[in-house]
């Protein structure tokens, strides 16, 4: 099954489940939308880094210089096609993501604390309840939508404003794109640890992938997308209860 | 051999563009095609083939009429901000003489040093979608002055405003001209470049206030430039790294841990 361990859930006997049950996560344009944005963001990253580390001046001199600027250039603007495709396409999903996206309740500094002990020790006992993202996917989303805000308006402002701004416009746009750069690339290589390297965190490729979760992975991790707000509520008192009985005994 | 300088000064200039024409000459520029605008003055701004282009002011005080001509070009800072923002190495300041040349070759087009420079010297020819282009200023002839000449405009001024040689000797020569200057009824001349940016390297002798011929008064270093690459690229690489590192350190942690967990 998908999900490291047998749910609290299941234990108490309320479902036994043995088959996988798989539910649909994210819509194939979804799918499109996170991985054409990944590949983009890759090629602007690299592409960029001839501005920022001194030791590859060498192909930035020149003909190869100006061939990275213009593939920086090309794919900057697939990179914002990516997202203003999905907009137009799916406008309700997008609309939901967005919204679940900058959705902050007390359940997501629940979660935070929970943290540590849950990916650095594997304990997960009484996680906060979760939306369709967790408060780790929602703030590396928020991060990246924001910085890709900047990286779009100061972008745009260098490639076509030079020379028509005052120089201190554009000045200020090169080091908003570099701070830009370095938070997201930050963030970045966090999500790649969660995502990929962690050990007990491929239930997110697999959904990243195929679409589809399994719902013992989603009533364990995503209680609150699962089941709803009441549920998910009370579910989360009782294994709180359990937890401190446990701790008493 | 040490910091080389040009003087020029505009008391004695009169306006007859011939530096203009001979740094077109010896850098093989072509010629513009213009319109009149009402003034002597021609090309109306510096670009990528006018390196060197002399401003005509026309200052009215009172009935008196003054014509104020002034040689643009690359002012050859003492800390030049071009240099320090250039991604390629082909803005360089010659250590020994101290002027900035632009090897063209290695120019991307990428244009920061257009937009860091506080004299707004540089100029692009870039095209607007692809970037495919180069920027174009002035380089002091590097391959005149190295092998002992002067630079072309120095060399074809007819009314002898330009001095060329090393700085050190042009400022004491500068100074005693502004004296005499103010003794002959300029109140305000003035020696302009021997502070600013790190010390000029085209010192002018005006005799009015620079803002009168359209110069910064006190032209700044960039603090942007600065803030960039001395601050925020040192502070990304630490980020970078730092972040990384954690990552890894994160995953031998949780790799032990949750391991460990399993087999109780």
């Amino acid at each position: 099954m998908i999900g490291n361990k047998v749910s609290r859930v299941e234990q108490a006997g309320q479902a036994g489940v043995v088959r996988i049950k798989w539910i649909p996560k994210y819509s194939a344009m979804e799918r499109v939308f996170h991985w054409g944005h990944t590949v983009t963001y890759f090629a602007l990253a690299l592409t960029g880094m001839i501005l920022f580390f001194p030791f590859l001046q060498p192909i930035a001199q020149g003909e190869s210089g100006w061939l990275i600027r213009l593939t920086h250039r090309a794919a900057a603007i697939a990179y914002g096609a990516f997202p203003l495709i999905y907009v137009i396409l799916e406008p309700r999903r997008a609309w939901m993501s967005l919204k679940s996206v900058f959705k902050v309740s007390r359940y997501d500094i629940d979660w935070v604390k929970g943290m540590v002990p849950y990916y650095m020790f594997g304990r997960h006992d009484a996680m906060a309840p979760q939306d369709r993202f967790n408060t780790g996917e929602k703030l590396n989303a928020a991060v990246i939508i924001l910085g890709s805000v900047v990286f779009a308006v100061t972008g745009l402002i260098m490639w076509f404003g030079k020379g028509i701004l005052p120089i201190g416009v554009f000045q200020t746009m090169v080091l908003l794109h570099d701070i830009a750069m370095i938070v997201t690339v930050c963030m970045f290589i966090v999500h790649f640890y969660l995502a990929v390297l962690h050990p007990l965190m491929w239930a997110g490729l697999v959904s990243m992938r195929f679409g589809v979760t399994s719902a013992a992975y989603a009533q364990e991790h995503h209680a609150l997308w699962y089941y709803g707000p009441e549920k998910a509520r009370e579910t989360y008192e009782a294994q709180k209860a359990e937890q401190a009985a446990g701790q008493e005994s | 051999m040490s910091r080389l300088a040009m003087l020029i000064d505009e008391s004695i200039c009169m306006g007859c563009r011939g530096c203009q024409v001979a740094c077109k000459q010896w850098n093989d520029l072509p010629g513009e095609e213009t319109v009149q605008q009402g003034s002597y003055e021609n090309p109306p701004d510096l670009s990528p083939t006018t390196w060197t282009r002399v401003k005509f002011t026309e200052l009215i005080q009172g009935d008196s009429l003054q014509w104020l001509f002034l040689t643009l070009g690359c002012f050859h800072c003492g800390d030049p901000a071009c240099v320090e923002v250039c991604p390629t190495g082909a803005l360089k300041q010659d250590p020994l003489l101290g002027i900035v040349t632009l090897e063209r070759e290695l120019c991307n087009g990428c244009g920061y040093c257009t937009q860091f420079c506080p004299f707004g010297i540089p100029r692009l020819d870039t095209d607007l979608l692809s970037g495919e282009g180069k920027a174009s200023k002035c380089n002091f002839c590097q391959d005149r002055v190295t092998n002992g000449l002067s630079p072309a405009c120095v060399k074809t001024c007819p009314a002898g405003a330009f001095k060329f040689g090393e700085r050190d000797e042009l400022l004491v020569k500068a100074h005693a001209r502004v004296e005499q200057l103010k003794q002959a009824g300029f109140p305000d001349a003035n020696l302009y470049g021997e502070n600013e940016m790190g010390g000029l390297g085209r010192l002018y002798v005006l005799k009015e206030r620079p803002s009168v011929y359209g110069l910064p008064e006190n032209p700044q270093y960039p603090v942007m430039a600065n803030l960039w690459q001395d601050v925020v690229q040192p502070l990304g690489t630490v980020a970078f790294v730092a972040a990384a590192l954690a990552m890894l350190g994160f995953y031998f942690v949780a790799r032990r841990n949750i391991e460990m967990e399993e087999v109780e």
